[in-house]
Order: C-alpha cells, then structure tokens, then sequence
C-alpha cells in the first residue's frame, strides 16, 4: 500500500465511481479519457476496480439446498457443452449469451425423447438376442409405433424451442404457437385433486364459448406440454380449468390458465 | 479444487469437458449468487448462469489471467444487468470482461480470498458507504440514483463509495497477507 501522502484530485471521486461502474455513459467517457492521461488515477481505477468487483465474489450462494439453483441446471448446461464439443479448436465460436436458456418443460420433454430413444435401442437388442420372426414381426409394430412417437416429439420440442414460434406467457404457463399448431406448456403445476384432472379450452375465432379439448394432468415436476389439435390460426383463446376426471363440456371452475392469441 | 484455475483454463480451450465441469462445480454458486441478487428471481439467475457458463465455454479466451471468481462475477453482473436493461435506465459503465494484463495483475492478488472473507470486510464498512456500494454493483443503478434513494448529495455519495472501496481494499490487503 502507498504511504505516501498525494495531494488531493478532483477526479478521484469519479474515478471510484467509474471503477464500481455506476457512472452514466457521458461521465464515464469523461473519465475514460482521463485515465488514459492521468498515471494517479489509471493506479487508482485499477485497484479499485479489482476491489469492486470482490464485491460480487461476495453474493456467492451457500451450499445447502434452499439457496443453490435447481438440479437441472447442471446437467441442462453439461448437455450443451457435450453436445457443442468441437473436434477441433474452433477461433470465433457462436456468442452463447444469444442462445436461449431450456425452461424445465423443455428439459422435461428432451428427456421424453431420450427416453423414447433409449427404450428403441432396448426393444432393438431384445429383438436380436431372440431371433425370433414373431417377435421381430412384433417388435417391428412396437418400432414403427416408438418412432412414430419419437417424430411427434421431435415436432413438438422443435415447436417449442423454434425462434419463429409465438410465446404468450401467463400465470404458470405459456401457449406457443408455430405454424398452425398451438400448445399449453405449464411448470410448478400442482396434481389435481383427487377425481379431477385438467382440461384445456380453446376459443375459436369469432366465437363467443369455450370449446372443450384435451384434459391432462402434470407430471412429478408439474410440468405438462399440450399439444392442442390445430388450427392455431382459428384460435382467439386457450385456458386451462381444474374439471371432473372424463372432462366437461363447459368450464365448471375458474381458470388456472387464460391467454389471449393475437 | 486440486487443479488450479489456469490449468483447468487450459483444458476447457482444448474443449475438455471434464475441466469445465469441475470449473462450474467450484464457481457456479458465485455466478448464480450475483445474478440472483441483481435480478431477484431463480429462473432469471439460472439463466444467466447458464448464459455466462456457456460463454465461458465457447470463448474461454476471454479471460486472461487474474482473478477467475472476480472475473465471473464481473461478467455475471453485465449478463444480469443487461437482462434487467429493458426494466430500468441503468449506468453505462460495464466492467470490462477481458482484461489488460496490469489490471489482470492487480486482480490476481484477492485470487485466494473466499467469499466469506470479503463479506466479513464489507459488513466491517460503514453502512453509509457498504450500501451505496452494494446498490451500485447489484442495482446496476447510476450515481445518480443512488444519491436520490439515499437521499444524499451526489458529491457526498461519490466521496462514500470511494471512502468504501479504498477501506475494502485494505481489507483485503490485509486478508490476503494474513
């Protein structure tokens, strides 16, 4: 540390302030320009800076369960990272800032697909070990079935995830449009009570009641994806209501879920 | 951490996967601790921990030497306030991300102070001066408006946060010679 007495500096105040990086822009030039000239304060901004930024060092979150971010952070962040591996060192790799974070349903329904994949992969080597016409006749059906499942998932998560589909956000959930298909994705959804599930209702355009569609409940995480039979072009309305198991034909409860398409 | 900073540095720009794992073990909770504390919602933070995690993976060039924590909390706190740019006017003054190599220098001295350390040095200032600067670096607010939520002198407050920042840096001197 300088013992040495300096004598006083107007600037040095801003230089401080500058360093924390709460100056607005038109001060900030002011003093950029400054530093650049000015040996005392350049010394200053640099070990201020350096202490400034210790101060976020300082928000970091306990170990213990409540403060840390969810479990599926990591393995949502490794996924990327193993998949984004280059073979080769790459010089101007894509701005990751630009690159939109997975909501849990998103997570919920790539692990939907894996999990589709991996049971193709099992129903495959069962076939093999046993050598058998009818079985393979069998696991053939059950193969064009899976993949036929995997397609509609392959659809719904490029759906989901496409840079050119429409997001209306509400409450827990969002409607996603692309296209002419519509879907309900809802997280932190609680489990219905007992003989109840949840319904979906669409407005057609024009149109002055709710229409009954698909009923559905989440899963373990509350996570539920719904894809609405299209047009979403047609579609003025969707809401979500707690109804009796089997559905109903008019909304009986208030809606946990109302968005308005445009 | 067995391995140090630089060294797993070095492997994740040979693109290795595992050093970049332990790296988000070691200092993940710092990244999310910062954006959760200028954003002040979990699903907002684990965005922009994922954000800055995969930017340190894809340009793992932009830092270069110092303080690896203080970087990451310097580049989280840019991600975060520009997340929260649309909702306020904030000040311009980004930290800068990558460093000149005197300043990665003067950074690299607090390397080995925890977290815990420097929030015993920061509760150690004065209220009038731990606050303005604690608004500032998570608040993302300008001088300005610190004094008007203070309710301070703009003169009064710039001598505060610069009175605060040169006693943390004592601070922290002295931690790092203990």
């Amino acid at each position: 540390m300088n013992q040495r007495q300096e004598p006083p500096h107007a600037m040095l105040d801003d230089v401080a302030v500058y360093a924390l990086g709460v100056l607005p822009t038109a001060d900030a030039a002011k003093v950029r320009d400054h530093i650049a000239s000015c040996r005392r304060c350049a010394r200053e901004y640099a070990s201020l800076k350096a202490t400034a930024a210790m101060v976020g060092v300082s928000a970091e979150t306990a170990r213990d369960a409540e403060n840390a971010p969810s479990t599926l952070l990591k393995p949502r962040i490794m996924a990327r990272v193993r998949a984004s591996k280059p073979a080769a060192p790459v010089r101007t790799p894509a701005p990751a800032s630009r690159m939109p974070a997975w909501p849990a349903y998103l997570v919920a329904a790539a692990c939907v697909v894996i999990a589709i994949v991996s049971s193709m992969w099992n129903v495959a080597l069962v076939g093999q070990l046993h050598q058998s016409q009818q079985e393979i006749a069998r696991m053939s059906q059950r193969s064009d079935s899976l993949a036929r499942a995997l397609e509609d998932q392959r659809t719904t998560l490029s759906d989901l995830m496409g840079s050119d589909a429409k997001r209306y956000t509400a409450n827990d959930g969002e409607v996603i449009t692309r296209g002419n298909r519509a879907y309900i994705a809802m997280h932190d959804l609680p489990q219905p009570p007992r003989g109840k599930v949840y319904q979906a209702w669409t407005l057609p355009k024009g149109a002055t009641k709710m229409v009954p569609s698909l009923t559905f409940v989440p899963d373990a995480h509350g996570v539920a994806i719904v894809s609405l039979p299209p047009d979403a072009h047609a579609l003025a309305a969707v809401a979500v209501s707690v109804e009796p198991d089997g559905g109903s034909k008019q909304p009986t409860s208030k809606p946990v879920l109302l968005v308005t398409l445009t | 951490m067995t391995e140090d900073v630089d060294a797993l540095m070095a492997r994740v720009r040979r693109h290795d996967a595992d050093a970049f794992e332990t790296l988000y073990d070691a200092y993940h909770r710092i990244v999310y601790g910062v954006a959760l504390r200028v954003l002040g919602d979990r699903a907002g933070a684990e965005d922009v921990t994922q954000t800055v995690f995969l930017k340190l993976w894809n340009a793992p060039n932009l830092f270069r030497g110092g303080n690896f924590a203080a970087w990451l909390a310097r580049v989280t706190r840019n991600r975060a306030l520009d997340v929260v740019r649309g909702r306020n006017v904030r000040a311009e003054a980004e930290l800068p991300e990558a460093l000149p190599e005197n300043e990665s220098m003067e950074d690299a001295a607090f390397a080995r102070i925890d977290a815990e350390r420097v929030r015993s040095a920061l509760a150690a200032l004065p209220p009038e001066q731990r606050e303005p600067i604690e608004l500032g670096f998570f608040g993302g607010v300008t001088h300005q408006e610190i004094a008007r939520r203070f309710q301070t002198p703009l003169g009064t407050v710039k001598t505060r946060i610069r009175s605060g920042l040169r006693r943390l840096r004592t601070a922290l001197d002295e931690a790092v010679t203990v």
